[in-house]
């Protein structure tokens, strides 16, 4: 499994400076990510399960990019309805992350999570609060096994020089 | 013709450089001028066009760090900002490289840890960093700063430079080579006519002739040298027969081709002379026509000339080759029997002559003549140790025998 966790962003220490950092980060990964379908500017859902870790103000900012939809559902719901773009696991049963995570193969979405820092639990990236600020980590077989591309660059940064590509 | 002559000479000795080294300097100077003139051109050149090239390659290198970059400024990270800058630190000819944030802010600065080798020609070639904006989606995200500096220039500068001085050593050596041929055919020929002139000046061999020379010019030169040498040798040729035809006249008596008296006393001197150092011995025979002055007034001069004529042919024909005979008087002729050995008796000699003179001789008016001279022996040293004496003692010898011949008759 080749996972590892590199980036380390910067986090301004005012009140919503975390939040603000998370949201920038997620957005970041969502602006690299590209969807088969292949519209560059299209509006994404965000699907948020379980109770996020680092923040509760889950809302991406991608810059100059598209709208990012968010709705909390539960693992039901989000398998459900099939209109969820990005996943977002916080903390849940590992029954439930199981049973996403094997929904979510072989399906164009992207997968986050803040509760898993080593990334071995099958998210394609892992957010992870440090002491100096928030870094995240990526797992390249849960991404090889999706149809979604991402960008080699925030596999670099995520991914460390001599196992990104 | 002799006023300006010392003036010019003067400016000869003034100038006193060779030829050679005139050519040689003037192909220097004329090399010299244009390899530094062709090198300035190709380093400005060289200059100028890679000045465009490493304007372009830190243009490229700008972008290729906004792409790179690009990921580290949307999540904000320093670190994946170094990694992203990191293949441009490799590039030479950056000396700094700066990335803001959207707010302006610096993210991360690099400095080349090498000095700049010219600051003065980097101040003048990259006054100001070369600014990329780093985009995502359209709008600004960030900023690259890049600083060029002047190494790659001096590079090139140098290695310019060094293939300028190879290339100027290599040319000088060639046409120092050029020059010393070319050198080499033309002061060659010149070369061969001053040493004909000086051959002819200082020998006076007006045989010598400059040989045909490759160069036109010189050529005729050398052709109008040898006009001159032909008429020279012309004039030469003619003085010495004058001057040897003037030498016979002064020391030959005209009538009979024999030496005069001045020619005589000369030989006689130097007879002498020759006898003393060896402790040899000669004899000196003063001969005299008898009645000279009777057949002269009876049968007119041309008659006392061919009597001469008759009288000289006779001594000559008895005298050996080292003896020696002139005439010097009138009707008197002087012998030296020199050397004088046991088998040469002046008297026998004396005797010959009296014989040989005393066959009838032609006159040009028809008739005959027989002649008969007065011969006086003197013998040195045992007459005379000096010219005079033997002279006299030769005179006076005659005088008796022209007594003993008169009394005789």
């Amino acid at each position: 499994m080749s996972v590892q966790a590199a980036s380390q962003t910067i986090v301004e220490d005012s009140a919503g400076g975390r939040a603000r950092a998370v949201n920038r980060m997620l957005g970041g990964i969502i602006g690299y990510a590209r969807w088969p379908d292949g519209q560059r500017g299209a509006a994404r859902t965000l699907c948020l399960v379980g109770a996020p870790r680092l923040t509760d103000r889950i809302a991406p900012v991608v810059p100059g990019g598209p709208a990012v939809t968010v709705r909390r559902t539960s693992a039901d719901g989000a398998t459900a309805r099939s209109d969820c773009d990005i996943l977002f696991l916080g903390r849940l049963p590992a029954s439930d992350r199981q049973k996403l995570i094997g929904w979510v193969r072989g399906r164009a979405v992207l997968t986050m999570t803040d509760d898993d820092p080593a990334c071995i639990y099958g998210a394609m990236f892992c957010l992870a609060g440090r002491q100096a600020g928030l870094s995240f980590s990526v797992n390249l077989d849960a991404i090889g096994r999706g149809p979604l591309r991402i960008d080699p660059r925030v596999l670099k940064i995520g991914g460390g020089e001599e196992e990104a590509l | 013709m002799t006023g300006p002559t010392p003036e010019r000479t003067g400016e000869r000795i003034g100038a006193r450089t060779t030829l050679q080294k005139l050519l040689s300097r003037f192909h220097f100077g004329i090399t010299l001028f244009a390899v530094a003139l062709s090198g300035i051109t190709i380093l400005l050149a060289g200059v100028t066009a890679l000045r465009g090239y490493a304007d372009r390659n830190i243009e490229l290198a700008a972008q290729l760090g906004a792409y790179g970059v690009e990921p580290a400024l949307i999540f904000n990270d320093p670190q994946a900002a170094r990694e992203g800058i990191e293949p441009l630190t490799r590039i030479p000819g950056i000396a700094r490289l700066r990335i803001l944030d959207d707010r302006g802010r610096s993210l991360i600065e690099w400095k080349s840890p090498s000095a700049d080798p010219a600051p003065l020609l980097t101040q003048m070639f990259f006054p100001k960093p070369y600014a990329v904006a780093v985009r995502r989606n359209g709008s600004a995200i960030g900023k690259v700063e890049v600083w060029g500096d002047s190494s790659t220039l001096t590079d090139y500068v140098r290695i310019g430079l060094l293939a300028g001085l190879t290339c100027l050593l290599i040319t000088a050596l060639g046409t120092i080579a050029l020059a010393r041929r070319f050198e080499y055919e033309l002061v060659k020929p010149l070369n061969e006519i001053a040493t004909v002139a000086h051959d002819v000046r200082l020998h006076r061999r007006f045989d010598k002739r400059v040989q045909p020379l490759g160069i036109a010019e010189l050529d005729r030169l050398g052709g109008d040298i040898n006009a001159l040498l032909d008429e020279l040798a012309g004039w030469q040729g003619h003085m010495e027969s004058e001057h040897a035809m003037l030498a016979h006249r002064a020391s030959h008596d005209p009538l009979t081709a024999m030496p005069n008296r001045a020619a005589f006393d000369e030989q006689l001197a130097r007879r002498i002379e020759q006898a003393e150092r060896r402790g040899g011995r000669f004899a000196l025979l003063f001969i005299d026509a008898d009645n000279f002055k009777a057949a002269n007034d009876s049968f007119g001069h041309a008659a006392g000339d061919a009597v001469l004529v008759a009288l000289s042919a006779c001594i000559k024909d008895t005298l050996r080759k080292s003896d020696f005979s002139a005439r010097i008087g009138g009707d008197e002729f002087v012998v030296i029997v020199d050397p004088l050995d046991a088998e040469t008796v002046p008297n026998d000699l004396a005797m010959r002559i009296r014989a040989c003179v005393s066959q009838p001789i032609a006159l040009p008016g028809g008739e005959t003549y027989r002649a008969s001279v007065s011969v006086g022996v003197a013998v040195y040293p045992d007459s005379g140790a000096d010219a005079t004496a033997l002279l006299t003692a030769a005179d006076a010898a005659m005088y008796a025998d022209k007594l003993t011949n008169r009394s005789i008759r």
